[in-house]
């Protein structure tokens, strides 16, 4: 008789799994704080979909990147009743 | 869990019955088996070439996880066979002892 020693062992061959990948971290999310200080063209939030809306001063970018069009201060904000936004005010000079 | 049964005929020790696996570990880890399977083919192969006798044996080769092992009444008796076959049982309920989670023995 082979000496088999796995003979008594359930999952014989043990066949492999098609688990086992995945895609590299994206590093999403915000990327200046509520209240914090930027330039024109900052980026201010990563995301994939419309998590956060742009509001004033802000515009969407093709990746949904949430970008300032002025220099000023972030405010992130409820809009309407259940979605955020994220708004730029420019600092008085 | 692996079943282990020590099968008598005419109240002479003739043979044996593993059924199931031990599951104490991932396949090729795992040591209970190894060490049941070790124990069982060393005592089928040792029948057959040490004891020259010629037993019945019946085994899942596809699917491993069942054995039975059966030596003639006529041989059952001769020294070599009876020593061989009380080792196995020997070193099978030393194992249940240490691994009971793995192996249950049967007695008739």
């Amino acid at each position: 008789m082979l000496m088999n020693l796995q003979f008594f062992s359930k999952h014989k061959g043990g066949g492999s799994t098609s688990n086992g990948r995945d895609s590299k971290a994206k590093r999403l999310g915000a990327k200046r704080a509520d209240g914090q200080t930027v330039t024109c063209g900052s980026i201010l939030y990563r995301q994939r979909g419309t998590h956060i809306y742009p509001g004033m001063n802000v515009k969407i970018g093709g990746d949904d990147t949430l970008f300032a069009t002025t220099a000023g201060v972030v405010k992130f904000e409820r809009k309407g009743r259940d979605k955020k936004k994220v708004s730029v005010y420019p600092t008085a000079e | 869990m692996i079943k282990t049964r020590f099968l008598y005929n005419d109240n002479a020790f003739c043979g044996f019955l593993l059924k199931g696996h031990a599951d104490s570990g991932e396949y090729g880890y795992d040591i209970v088996c190894a060490a049941v399977s070790v124990l069982a083919i060393n005592t089928v192969n040792s029948l057959e070439q040490l004891a020259l006798v010629k037993p019945q044996v019946i085994s899942d080769e596809k699917n491993g996880g069942f054995l039975k092992v059966n030596v003639n009444l006529d041989q059952a008796n001769d020294s070599p066979v009876q020593l061989l076959l009380n080792s196995f049982e020997l070193g099978m309920r030393s194992i249940a002892d240490n691994y009971q989670d793995y192996i249950t023995i049967e007695d008739e």
